[in-house]
C-alpha cells in the first residue's frame, strides 16, 4: 500500500510543475547553475551522478520517475561527465509499451550510444518491432533511432522493414525511412546498393519533403557515380524550376524564397552533373539564369541561393553569359560589409579563376583588403584564393605573405597545410634557387616537423645537384651560400628535427667544399647539434656520418687530422650507444680516420651524392675466388632451376609433373610461385631484386660505406633510377612540372636560364610597382601605395612569367592579352606596342569617365582594371543599401539585449523577440512582406499564423511559473540567471 | 553533411549537444573545450564561420547563446546558418518566444524538435508547418498518456484513502 501511495504522488508530481519536472530536478539544474568554478560544479555532479545509480538501480522506482532520472542522467553526461552506467536503463526504457516512455528511452540511447557500443545488439529488436508497429509516432520514434545506431552489422536486420515503410501512406514516415536508407548506405554501401533504385521512385513521391529528402542520397550516390544518373538531368531541371516557379506548398516558403534548402541540393546536384558534360549543361543554363536573375539579395538565404548558384555555373560546362552573371554576383558579395558575403565571395572568386584567372584581377583591392582583415576565417579563405591563383609570376608575394602568416599561427593543422602549400608552390613555381632554398629554411624552421620528410629530401637532392653539370660555378655558389646560411641557423636555440637532419647532411657534404670554413669548425658545429639533441637519433645518425665525411674530405686532400676533444667524446659515447645504427656508423668514422689517403679518397669521394653507383651484380671480383675453390675441388654451383631439372616453362602442370616424377621428398618450404613461373623480368617494379641495375636502398649503403643517409634519393641520374624516384612526383623547378615528358637535361637548362634572369625580373617587378604607385596617386587618393603595389605584384607581372618561360623553351601561357602592356618595363623587349603604350598609359589612367569604356576593352589592362575597381569602390552606396535589410533578425536580437538590460524585472529572457510582444520577430517579417510589396493576402496569412503562436499571456502564465519555483531572478538566485540578462 | 550540433552559452556551458558523427566521450569534451574557445572569443561583426580541423563551423549568437554546427568543407555555410536560424524559429514557435531557460530545462523537448528538422546530419524538412505538426502529435500522444497516468493515480489516490 505504501508502495501504491508513492507511485500516486510520484504520479502527481510528474504533471505538476510548469516544465514538467520535479522539484529535485530543478533544484539540481539551479544549483548548476550557481556555481562559481568548474571544481563547484563537478562537486555537485558528482553527487548527482552517486544519487542517479543508487535510485536507477533500485528494482521498485516507479516508472515514471526512472524516466526523469534518464533525463537527468542526459543532462549530467552533456555536461561531461561519465554517465555509462546508466546505459542499460534507457536501453530498458525503449522496452516500454507506453510512447512516453518509449520516445525518452529512444532519445537517451540516441544521444548516449555510439554506433558501435556493445549495447546496440540489445536494441536492435525493439527497433525491428516498433518498424512494424501500427502508431506511425512509434515507428518514426524507431526510425530516428535506427538512423542513428544501426551499424554494419545490424542493417540487415531491420533492413526490410525500413524498405516497406518508404511506401507508408505517412509522409514524415517516408521521409525518415529514405534517410535511414540513405544513413545505411553511407555506413555500408554493399549492402543496400541493390536497393539504390528506390531513391529514383522516391524522387518522384507527392510530398515534397519526401523529395527533398530523396536528394540527399542521390547527391550522395551522383558524387560516386556520375554517369548512370545522366538520365536525371531533366528531371532535376523540372524539379528546380517547378520550385522556382513556386509550385509547392507555401509551407516551405522561407523568407519569402520558394523552398530555399530544395533549390540549394537541387543545384548541388546539377553541378556535379553538368561536370564537363556539355550536353547536360546546356539544360540546366536557362533555369540557372533565371534564379540568378530572380535572387533577393536582401536576405541571407537569398544570398546562399545566389552563392550555390555561383559554385553550379563554375561547376559546369562553361556558358559566357552565366560565367558574367557569376562574376557581377561576386563582386557584389566582395563589395559587401558583411564578412560573411566576403567571405563566400573569396571563395567563389577561387572557384570563378579556374576557369577565368582574369576575374581575379579585377578583384584585386577587396582581395588584399580581406587578406589585411583582422578576420582569421577571412583571412584564411583568401590564403586558400591566392593558393589557387599562383603562377610564376607572383610567387614569390605569395609564398611570402604565406610564410609570414604561417610564423604567427599555432593552430597545428592550419600550419601543417599552410606549409604544405609554401613548399607545393615553392617546388612548382620557384624563381631561383636561392630563392627556393630561403623559403623551404624558412618553412622548415618554423613548421618543419610538421611537413612531410619527402619534402627535405627534396632540399637536399636540389642543393646536391645544383643546376646541372655544365654550370659549377652556379652550383658551389648555391652551395656555400646555403652552407652560410646553415653555420648562422644551427646557432639558433630549437629547430625541428627535420631541418637538422638536412643541415647536419648540407654541412657534411659541402662545409669545407669552398674552403671559407675550417674543418674544426664544421666539425665543432656538428658536435654541439649531437650533443644538443641527445634524445634524436637520427639527428646524431646524420650528424656521425656528416662528421665522417668531413673528416675523409680533409684526409684526402692530404691534411693531417686533429680530432676535436668533443669529437672524440661523442664517438666514444657512440660506440657504447644502444642503437646499433648509431654504434656502426661511430666504428666505421673511427676506421674510416686510421685510413691513409688514397684509401679515403676512394671511400668518400669528394661531392659524389649525385653519383651512380654501379652494382656488380654478378659478382664478378669473386670470380678468381670460386676459381681457385673449384680447383680445389668444390662442386661448381648449379642455378635453381637446373637444380630443379626444368628449363623456364612456366606451366603448373609441368612443375607438378616433375614432381611427381622425382619421387623425392622436399623439406624446405614451397616456394613462391611467381619467380618460377614467369621467364621474363615482370615489367612492374614488383620486387625490386628482379630489375637490374636498380640500386636497392640497402645494396647501396652497405657498398657506399653509408655516405649518404638518404643515398635512394639523392642519387638521381640514370633513367632507371629516375624509375624509382616515381614517388617523388613533383620535380622541383616549374618547367620540367609542367612538360613532364622533357628530358632532364632539357629542364635542367631551363632551371639554368630562371636562375640568370632572377635578377633582372625582380628589378622589372619594383620598377612596375613604383609605376602603378605613381600613376594612381592623383585619381586615387584614399588607397595607400603599398596596397597597391602588393596588388600589382600579386595579379600583375604576368609578362616576368611570360619572359622566363618562353626564354626556358616551355609552353607559353596562354594570358598573353594582357601581359603585352607590362613589357615595356622590361630591358630587353623593345617591341612598337610596348613603346606605344608606355606613353598613353598617364592619359587613360587620369581620365576617370572612360572607366566603363576601358572595361569592355578586349585585352583586359591590370592597370585599367584597377581604375574599375577603385571607381567602383568611391561609389559603394548603390551597393551596400540591399545588403542589410536582410539580416533584420540579429537587429532584432541586438535591440533586444538592450531592452532586457532596461528591465531586469523581466524573469524569462526572451532568445528571439525584442519588445513586450512574443512575436515581434515574425512581425518583422510581415513588414518585410509589406515592403516587397506581395498582396494583403500574404500579409493576412502571416498574420493569421502569428496569431497561432504564442502570446502575451503565455509568457505571463510561464513567468508565473518561473516565480512560483523559487527560480525568479530578482528573487533569491540572482546569479543563475546573470547571464541570461546581462 | 551536418556533424554535429552544439548550443553553448556565453559562459561555455553547454545547453545541448547532437553528435551526428562518432565522436567518443573524451572526444566530445575536447571538441567542445576547443570550439567554445575559438568561438567565444571572436568579436560581434566577424564571420559566422570558423575553420576548425579540416572542417568549417558555423555559429550564430542569440541572446547569450550560441548555436553551432560543425559541417563539410564543401558545404553551403549560409545555408546552414539558415538552418541554425530555421530551428531557432521553429523553437520561438513552440515554446513561445524561447529563452535560454526553456532550453536548460526542456532540453530534451530541444532535443526531440532537433530530431524532426535533422536526421543523419542532413536537413529533412524545411517546412515548419510539418514539423510542427509532427511535434504536436507527438505531444498530444504523450498527453494522452499521462492523463491515463493521472487516471490511475487517482484511482490509487481512491483505493489508499
Amino acid at each position: 500500500m505504501d508502495q501504491l501511495k508513492m507511485i500516486g504522488r510520484e504520479l502527481a508530481m510528474g504533471s505538476q510543475g510548469g516544465f514538467g519536472q520535479s522539484k529535485e530536478f530543478l533544484d539540481l539544474i539551479k544549483s548548476i547553475g550557481e556555481t562559481r568554478s568548474k571544481a563547484e560544479e563537478d562537486r555537485i555532479v558528482l553527487r548527482e551522478i552517486e544519487t542517479l545509480k543508487t535510485r536507477l538501480g533500485n528494482p521498485n522506482t516507479p516508472k515514471f520517475k526512472l524516466k526523469e532520472y534518464l533525463v537527468r542522467l542526459l543532462y549530467v553526461e552533456m555536461l561531461g561527465h561519465d554517465a555509462s552506467f546508466g546505459y542499460i536503463y534507457a536501453v530498458k526504457m525503449t522496452h516500454d509499451e507506453n510512447l512516453l516512455f518509449k520516445r525518452t528511452g529512444y532519445l537517451a540511447v540516441t544521444l548516449f550510444l555510439n554506433e558501435d557500443h556493445d549495447l546496440i545488439i540489445l536494441i536492435v529488436n525493439t527497433i525491428q518491432k516498433d518498424l512494424r508497429s501500427d502508431n506511425y509516432l512509434v515507428v518514426c520514434a524507431a526510425l530516428n533511432a535506427a538512423c542513428r545506431l544501426i551499424n554494419e552489422e545490424t542493417i540487415p536486420a531491420v533492413l526490410p522493414q525500413v524498405v516497406e515503410l518508404l511506401g507508408h501512406h505517412k509522409e514524415a514516415v517516408r521521409k525518415k525511412a529514405v534517410m535511414a536508407l540513405y544513413r545505411f548506405h553511407q555506413r555500408a554501401p554493399g549492402s543496400v546498393s541493390h536497393l539504390v533504385s528506390n531513391f529514383r521512385k522516391r524522387l518522384c513521391d507527392n510530398d515534397p519533403g519526401v523529395m527533398g529528402a530523396t536528394l540527399c542520397p542521390l547527391f550522395d550516390l551522383i558524387t560516386i557515380d556520375v554517369n548512370s544518373y545522366k538520365d536525371l538531368v531533366i528531371s532535376f531541371v523540372n524539379i528546380l524550376k517547378q520550385v522556382a516557379e513556386r509550385r509547392l506548398p507555401r509551407s516551405y516558403d522561407y523568407r519569402h524564397m520558394p523552398a530555399p534548402f530544395i533549390q540549394i541540393k537541387l543545384l548541388k546536384i546539377l553541378g556535379l552533373l553538368g561536370n564537363g558534360d556539355k550536353k547536360a549543361s546546356e539544360h540546366m543554363y536557362t533555369i540557372v539564369g533565371d534564379i540568378m536573375r530572380k535572387f533577393d539579395s536582401t536576405s541571407n538565404i537569398g544570398n546562399a541561393v545566389l552563392y550555390e548558384c555561383i559554385c553550379c555555373v563554375s561547376s559546369i560546362h562553361p556558358n559566357p553569359k552565366l560565367l558574367e552573371t557569376a562574376a557581377d554576383a561576386i563582386s557584389k558579395f566582395l563589395k559587401s560589409d558583411s564578412h560573411n558575403l566576403r567571405y563566400l565571395g573569396i571563395d567563389a572568386l577561387g572557384r570563378l579563376t579556374k576557369i577565368n584567372p582574369e576575374i581575379a584581377e579585377q578583384h584585386q583591392l577587396a582581395v588584399i583588403d580581406c587578406l589585411e582583415d583582422l578576420d582569421d576565417t577571412l583571412k584564411r579563405k583568401t590564403f586558400e584564393l591566392l593558393y589557387k591563383m599562383t603562377k610564376s609570376s607572383n610567387v614569390e608575394v605569395i609564398v611570402n605573405c604565406m610564410v609570414d602568416y604561417m610564423i604567427n599561427i599555432n593552430d597545428n593543422h592550419f600550419k601543417t597545410e599552410i606549409a604544405s602549400r609554401c613548399v607545393e608552390l615553392a617546388e612548382q613555381f620557384a624563381p631561383s634557387n636561392q630563392w627556393f632554398i630561403q623559403t623551404m629554411n624558412k618553412v622548415f624552421e618554423h613548421a618543419g616537423d610538421l611537413v612531410n620528410a619527402k619534402v627535405a629530401h627534396n632540399l637536399m637532392r636540389l642543393i646536391a645537384e645544383g643546376f646541372g653539370e655544365d654550370d659549377n660555378i652556379v652550383d658551389s655558389q648555391l652551395r656555400s651560400s646555403a652552407v652560410e646560411s646553415y653555420t648562422r641557423i644551427i646557432g639558433e636555440p630549437i629547430l625541428p628535427s627535420a631541418f637538422l637532419q638536412v643541415i647536419c647532411w648540407v654541412l657534411g657534404e659541402y662545409g669545407t667544399a669552398d674552403g671559407k670554413y675550417s674543418a674544426s669548425y664544421i666539425s665543432g658545429k656538428l658536435c654541439d647539434v649531437a650533443e644538443a639533441l641527445s634524445t634524436d637519433e637520427i639527428v646524431k645518425a646524420y650528424a656521425v656520418t656528416a662528421l665522417g665525411k668531413i673528416y675523409s674530405f680533409e684526409i684526402a686532400a692530404g691534411r693531417k687530422v686533429n680530432l676535436l676533444p668533443e669529437c672524440e667524446s661523442l664517438i666514444e659515447e657512440l660506440l657504447a650507444s644502444h642503437s646499433t645504427d648509431l654504434q656502426q656508423r661511430a666504428y666505421e668514422l673511427r676506421a674510416l680516420i686510421g685510413l691513409d689517403a688514397h684509401v679515403v679518397a676512394n671511400l668518400m669521394p669528394m661531392d659524389a651524392s649525385c653519383e651512380d653507383i654501379e652494382i656488380d651484380k654478378g659478382l664478378s671480383f669473386l670470380d678468381g675466388y670460386i676459381q681457385q675453390a673449384i680447383e680445389n675441388g668444390a662442386q661448381p654451383y648449379v642455378s635453381e632451376s637446373e637444380r630443379l631439372g626444368m628449363s623456364n616453362i612456366s606451366n603448373f602442370k609441368s612443375q607438378e609433373q616433375h614432381e611427381f616424377l622425382t619421387h623425392s621428398l622436399r623439406f624446405e618450404a614451397y616456394e613462391l610461385p611467381k619467380p618460377s613461373m614467369t621467364p621474363q623480368v615482370p615489367p612492374v617494379l614488383a620486387s625490386p631484386t628482379e630489375l637490374f641495375p636498380v640500386s636497392v636502398p640497402y645494396y647501396h649503403t652497405e657498398v657506399n660505406y653509408s655516405t649518404t643517409p638518404v643515398p635512394s634519393i639523392s642519387s638521381a641520374g640514370s633513367s632507371e633510377l629516375q624509375l624509382r624516384l616515381d614517388g617523388v612526383q613533383k620535380k622541383w623547378g616549374h618547367p620540367s612540372y609542367f612538360s613532364p615528358t622533357s628530358s632532364t637535361l632539357n629542364s635542367d637548362a631551363a632551371k639554368i636560364q630562371n636562375g640568370s634572369t632572377k635578377p633582372d625580373s625582380v628589378g622589372s617587378a619594383n620598377s612596375e610597382a613604383r609605376h602603378v604607385s605613381y600613376d594612381s596617386r592623383k585619381p586615387q587618393v584614399e588607397i595607400s601605395p603599398e596596397k597597391q603595389k602588393l596588388a600589382a605584384s600579386l595579379f600583375g607581372g604576368a609578362s616576368k612569367s611570360d619572359r622566363r618561360q618562353s626564354s626556358s623553351s616551355q609552353k607559353v601561357p596562354k594570358n598573353n592579352s594582357h601581359a603585352a602592356y607590362k613589357s615595356h618595363v622590361e630591358k630587353t623587349a623593345t617591341s612598337d606596342t610596348g613603346a606605344q603604350k608606355t606613353s598613353q598609359p598617364p592619359s587613360d589612367l587620369l581620365d576617370l569617365g572612360e572607366t566603363t569604356g576601358t572595361s569592355i576593352l578586349p585585352s583586359l589592362d591590370p592597370f585599367k582594371q584597377l581604375e574599375g575597381v577603385l571607381d567602383q569602390t568611391q561609389d559603394p552606396t548603390s551597393l551596400n543599401t540591399g545588403g542589410f535589410s536582410g539580416t533584420d533578425a540579429p537587429d532584432i536580437m541586438s535591440l533586444y539585449v538592450d531592452t532586457s538590460l532596461r528591465d531586469q524585472g523581466n524573469s524569462t529572457a526572451n532568445l528571439l523577440s525584442t519588445v513586450n510582444d512574443s512575436s515581434s520577430l515574425l512581425s518583422g517579417f510581415s513588414d518585410a512582406t509589406n515592403r516587397t510589396g506581395h498582396g494583403g493576402n500574404t500579409v493576412a496569412q502571416l498574420t493569421q499564423k502569428l496569431s497561432e503562436g504564442p502570446n502575451h499571456k503565455d509568457s505571463l502564465e510561464k513567468d508565473a511559473t518561473v516565480r512560483q519555483m523559487g527560480v525568479t531572478p530578482s528573487g533569491q538566485n540572482p546569479n543563475l540567471f546573470k547571464d541570461l540578462l546581462g | 553533411m551536418i556533424h554535429f550540433v552544439l548550443l553553448i552559452s556565453r559562459q561555455g556551458k553547454v545547453r545541448l549537444t547532437k553528435w551526428y558523427s562518432p565522436y567518443s566521450q573524451k572526444e566530445r569534451t575536447k571538441v567542445i573545450r576547443e570550439l567554445s574557445g575559438m568561438i567565444l572569443s571572436r568579436g560581434p561583426k566577424l564571420c559566422n564561420f570558423v575553420e576548425w580541423r579540416g572542417y568549417k563551423v558555423v555559429y550564430k549568437r542569440y541572446a547569450s547563446l550560441y548555436f553551432c554546427m560543425c559541417i563539410d568543407q564543401d558545404d553551403n555555410e549560409l545555408e546552414v546558418l539558415e538552418i541554425i536560424h530555421h530551428f531557432v524559429e521553429i523553437l520561438d514557435r513552440y515554446f513561445g518566444s524561447v529563452c535560454e531557460l526553456d532550453l536548460i530545462f526542456n532540453f530534451h523537448k530541444a532535443y526531440y524538435i532537433l530530431d524532426e528538422i535533422l536526421i543523419a546530419g542532413e536537413l529533412q524538412e524545411s517546412s515548419k508547418k510539418t514539423v510542427a505538426r509532427l511535434i504536436a502529435a507527438q505531444d498530444s500522444l504523450v498527453e494522452q498518456a499521462k492523463e491515463q497516468a493521472s487516471t490511475i493515480s487517482n484511482m490509487i489516490a481512491q483505493a489508499t484513502k
